[in-house]
């Protein structure tokens, strides 16, 4: 296995570009930061670096035991880093989207959500508890198919680093034929919303095409003033509240539920209540869609389960 | 653990506190107050789609509201860092009355306990929340 993680190359560069963008807002878009937010971010991001060293080895182990039963020697040629990259976009681009669709993988991607501000420390924002979703699960096939996990892992790492410079206020539109291929801050702005227009939209890490083939994807409205963070905004700092808040939620909800209902807290979306005593973003958009007469078109596509839930 | 990797931890930790400790200098976030009733409710709507309030009471700094809408739902706006976050109260929400001032407080510790100076209307606002 090659000991190399482009992650670690590009640390000191997502460092420089977070300090840039905070001298711009100071400029520019004082509210655009927040320290305690950032702090909060930036810890989170710390954090989720020392949970890939305690907890990354398992997804190791299980792609190396996959990678005994390949279909194909697929090899390190360069077409191959072309098609492990593009392909594993689209794993992660399903990974993203049950990340958001069952509320036992968005107990985990909730973290990176949960700020108010869209900035690059935002991207930073990510989850500890990644590991015990199996969302590496997805990418199981590419290693079934044949591309070797060192490979999978290094275009993973790419994949993540691009998501990078996305998250920023700071950046408007890319030209027309970028924004028409490419995941762009304005697509990914839409993703991080609390907007019913938005929820559970563009779930994209590099190409936006995924969400326009898979019927997710949604432009954003320059007439409409985008509010970030989740719907249950968490009015808190903690870090550690930040970090668990979904998963004590969650457990407390299957505790509690009749027996009956308890796997639905697991695998439903989040929002999703036996008693319907809370909302989905999909009875949420449905009630923003009522009150605007219906002209609004949106796509409600979604295979993974019936109702979505808010961002 | 390796030297090498302690070393990335103490490093990562500098700048973490650095960049924090800079948008703190540079006074990033800003003071965000409720400015009126009508700010108040855009809050409030943004907090909880559909909201619409009926009854609007606004600290006196600015920093929380309490708005109830026609179905009598109550909500609590309070300031988060650069942003406002709110809860719709429930029973199990406590309130206690100190002259003017009115301390609520959710079901959830987490989201802390709201001082609101709220003037002559404490009392009133007070009176309701118990009806909950």
């Amino acid at each position: 296995m090659p000991d190399f993680s482009p992650v670690d190359y590009a640390i000191p560069a997502f460092v420089l570009l977070v300090l840039a963008e905070m001298l711009w807002a100071w400029k520019r878009r004082p509210e655009a930061y927040e320290p305690k937010d950032t702090l909060t971010s930036l810890a989170f991001g710390l954090g989720s670096t020392v949970a890939g060293v305690l907890f990354g080895g398992f997804a190791l182990f299980v792609f190396l035991a996959a990678d005994e039963y390949r279909l194909f020697d697929i090899g390190w040629a360069w077409w191959a880093w072309i098609a492990c990259f593009v392909l594993d976009d689209l794993a992660y681009y399903w990974v993203h989207r049950a990340g958001h669709r069952v509320r036992w993988f968005w107990a985990s991607h909730v973290n990176h959500h949960s700020s108010q501000h869209y900035n690059l420390s935002t991207a930073l924002r990510q989850s500890w508890t990644g590991a015990f979703t199996l969302g590496f699960a997805f990418k199981l096939p590419l290693v079934l198919l044949g591309f070797h996990p060192a490979m999978i892992a290094i275009c993973a790492g790419f994949n993540l680093i691009y998501q990078f410079w996305i998250h920023t206020e700071a950046v408007g539109r890319m030209p027309g034929w970028f924004e028409a291929v490419m995941n762009t801050p304005s697509h990914h702005r839409v993703h991080h919303a609390t907007n019913p227009r938005y929820l559970d939209r563009n779930y994209a890490g590099v190409f936006i095409v995924w969400d326009r083939l898979f019927g997710t994807f949604e432009p954003e409205n320059d007439d409409e003033r985008i509010r970030y963070g989740i719907v249950k905004q968490l009015g808190s700092f903690n870090l550690l509240w930040s970090v668990f808040h979904e998963w004590i939620g969650m457990l407390q909800d299957i505790w509690r539920a009749p027996w009956r209902h308890k796997l639905s807290y697991l695998l439903r979306e989040p929002g999703w209540s036996h008693d319907g005593s809370r909302e989905t973003s999909d009875m949420i958009r449905a009630r923003w869609r009522q009150r605007r007469g219906g002209e609004e078109k949106v796509p409600n596509e979604n295979p993974i389960a019936a109702e979505g839930e808010p961002a | 653990m390796d030297l090498d990797l302690l070393l990335r931890l103490g490093g990562s930790l500098l700048a973490i506190f650095a960049l924090a400790g800079l948008a703190w200098k540079l006074r990033l976030g800003g003071d965000l107050r409720i400015r009126d009733e009508a700010h108040a409710r855009e809050l409030a709507e943004e907090a909880v789609y559909g909201f619409d309030a009926a009854d609007v009471a606004i600290d006196r700094a600015g920093h929380a509201a309490l708005l109830r809408d026609a179905n009598g739902r109550v909500l609590l706006l309070r300031r988060h860092g650069a942003h406002f976050a709110a809860r719709l109260l429930t029973g199990h929400t406590h309130a206690r009355l100190d002259r003017h001032q009115l301390v609520v407080g959710t079901a959830e510790r987490r989201f802390g306990e709201v001082t609101l100076d709220l003037g002559p209307q404490a009392q009133y606002w007070a009176a309701s929340l118990r009806r909950l």
